[in-house]
């Protein structure tokens, strides 16, 4: 079953956009992905194999750009 | 106690079912409200009483969401149109099944009626509507070709077929939504009204 992560994001550019791309499309537990770049919170929406968060967040914190967990 | 009895259950997001169906319903009102420009996730999150992220778990994005919301009342729509109406029906008896049912249907779902009206023509409509006409399609089509071998039908073109057969019915559902007719007549939809204008069209369409 896959697991949905929701992040809000600054991914608002295009390069920024296909940064983030190479990295999720890279990672091993990510299986699906996409960003809404015309939502004030620039929603990071993710289908992962693992529940946990903070793999996703290290990895775009990481290229430099804010990814932090949108509450429920 | 060692390091195994210690399960971790990580918080899940789930579908709930309930909340899914208050999302369509306030997404069609704040589109009917704002229009689909000034309709956004964080507005609808808001009218909800849920948060962005929630909203996030179903839909992608807006565009999505309005696909969604739009092809989900479409089929809704056409199972309306379909009940008790089969191909085999005498073309008139049909006919009347059909206007029948698609005013009952108007009538008792006028905000997602005016809903499919406002996306008509939008980018959104071309997904919608191919994905929801596909099964209905058929069945229509069999019904106006089975009229047509039984000479209970006259061959026309479709569009001349379809304005004829249904234009009248819409046009009295357009009046009963603006409550008003021609020169701002005050108007009522009636069924009365409806079989009177029905008794024309199939006078119409007999060869």
């Amino acid at each position: 079953m896959a697991h949905i992560l929701i992040f809000k994001t600054n991914i608002e550019t295009d390069t920024a956009h296909y940064e983030v791309a190479s990295l999720l499309n890279a990672h091993s537990s990510v299986i699906g992905w996409h960003i809404d770049k015309d939502d004030v919170d620039k929603v990071l929406r993710i289908e992962s194999t693992i529940a946990n968060s903070s793999e996703i967040i290290s990895t775009i914190n990481k290229a430099g750009f804010i990814c932090e967990e949108l509450p429920d | 106690m060692n390091e195994h009895s210690f399960i971790f259950v990580p918080e899940m997001r789930v579908r709930d079912i309930h909340k899914e169906k208050l999302v369509k319903q306030k997404a069609i009102e704040l589109m009917l409200q704002d229009g689909i420009n000034g309709f956004s996730m964080q507005k609808l999150a808001k009218a909800c009483g849920i948060s962005v992220a929630t909203l996030y778990i179903y839909y992608t994005n807006k565009e999505d969401l309005i696909i969604k919301v739009g092809i989900e009342e479409g089929k809704r729509m056409h199972e309306a149109m379909t009940k008790g109406f089969s191909a085999d029906m005498p073309f008139a008896e049909g006919l009347k099944k059909q206007w029948e049912n698609r005013a009952a249907y108007a009538l008792k779902n006028k905000e997602t009626s005016a809903f499919f009206e406002n996306i008509k023509h939008t980018s959104y409509a071309d997904a919608i509507v191919t994905e929801i006409t596909e099964a209905y399609r058929p069945i229509m089509k069999q019904f106006t070709q089975n009229a047509i071998a039984r000479k209970e039908l006259r061959f026309i073109s479709f569009e001349s077929y379809w304005s004829v057969a249904y234009g009248p019915l819409y046009t009295l559902l357009k009046f009963e939504q603006d409550g008003k007719s021609v020169g701002n007549r005050p108007f009522k939809f009636s069924k009365k009204i409806m079989y009177e204008s029905l008794e024309l069209v199939l006078k119409a369409l007999k060869p």
